[in-house]
């Protein structure tokens, strides 16, 4: 339909108020003078680790080390204990391979 | 008005972008000059009122000039991420507009003669925005991006959030309302045959 295509066409020749530009252009100046906000250590470490969830996850990881450090690994001592004789040699010496 | 001319042409948007959160100023102007005209047209379309698109083009640049200093590149075009801001802004009016009762659509009437003839602009801009308003939100905003700010059909998918599918079946049943509600104008602005 033309006679559509032809007001589309006078919609898009729209202009704006110059005095629309200079309210855009005032802002846009306002917003650029703005001092960047300061950038707390925490927000720079906090980027340096990607963000909080880094955080979290040394935290855990943390938490678990001293709770595996404290607590007593018995279920551990019974399985060895149970499995493996007196005395074990973790590490076997290779004498026998010299001897003839 | 006589626009001065955009001297950063070339640039693209994203780059004047950041030249501006850089701090500089034929940045921020380039980028007034090239962006304001597109999403004050569109806020002027989806809203049928100048003076509340003003406001709106005025708030999403604002909202651009802010963002400026974190704005992550290469993941969005800066046009697409204005025009959904735009499109954020008039879908916030029009819904506290709702309950206002829209009589002054107009009624589609079929059979009439080649209407816009002769009419002067100001009469079509008005006729246009009336029977746009007819329309529902969406056709609407579909329309206005596809034919008023000649987008394509991706873009306009990424800015309503829906599929490539959907945006062409949203313009194709708005251009035919829109068609069918300006051929019914003639009558409403006077212009019988003499």
């Amino acid at each position: 339909m033309n006679d559509l295509d032809d007001l589309f066409a006078l919609a898009r020749a729209e202009e704006p108020s110059p005095a629309l530009l200079a309210r855009i252009l005032a802002d846009a100046e306002a917003v650029q003078a703005k001092p960047a906000p300061r950038r707390s250590r925490w927000r720079f470490l906090s980027v340096l680790l990607a963000g909080a969830g880094a955080f979290g996850g040394m935290a855990t990881a943390a938490l678990a080390g001293v709770w595996i450090g404290m607590a007593e690994p018995a279920p551990l001592a019974a399985v060895t204990e149970a499995f493996l004789p007196d005395t074990v040699d973790l590490i076997p010496t290779y004498e026998f391979l010299a001897e003839e | 008005m006589t626009m001065p001319l955009d001297t950063l042409a070339d640039v693209t948007d994203e780059a004047l972008l950041i030249l501006y959160a850089n701090g500089d100023g034929a940045a921020a102007r380039s980028l007034t000059l090239r962006l304001t005209p597109r999403v004050l047209a569109y806020a002027a379309r989806m809203l049928g009122d100048r003076a509340e698109a003003e406001d709106i083009a005025q708030e999403a640049m604002l909202r651009l000039w802010r963002i400026a200093a974190d704005w992550r590149q290469g993941e969005a075009k800066v046009s697409t991420w204005l025009y959904r801001v735009a499109a954020n802004l008039c879908t916030d009016r029009l819904r506290r507009r709702r309950g206002v009762a829209l009589d002054d659509a107009p009624e589609p009437e079929d059979g009439a003669p080649s209407v816009l003839h002769g009419m002067v602009d100001a009469d079509r801009m008005r006729a246009l925005d009336a029977a746009l308003a007819a329309l529902p939100e969406r056709q609407r905003q579909a329309v206005v991006l596809r034919h008023i700010e000649g987008m394509t059909n991706p873009d306009i998918a990424e800015i309503m959030e829906i599929g490539v599918e959907a945006v062409e079946s949203l313009t194709a049943r708005g251009k035919r309302a829109l068609a069918a509600a300006l051929s019914g104008k003639r009558a409403a602005l006077g212009y019988e045959d003499v």
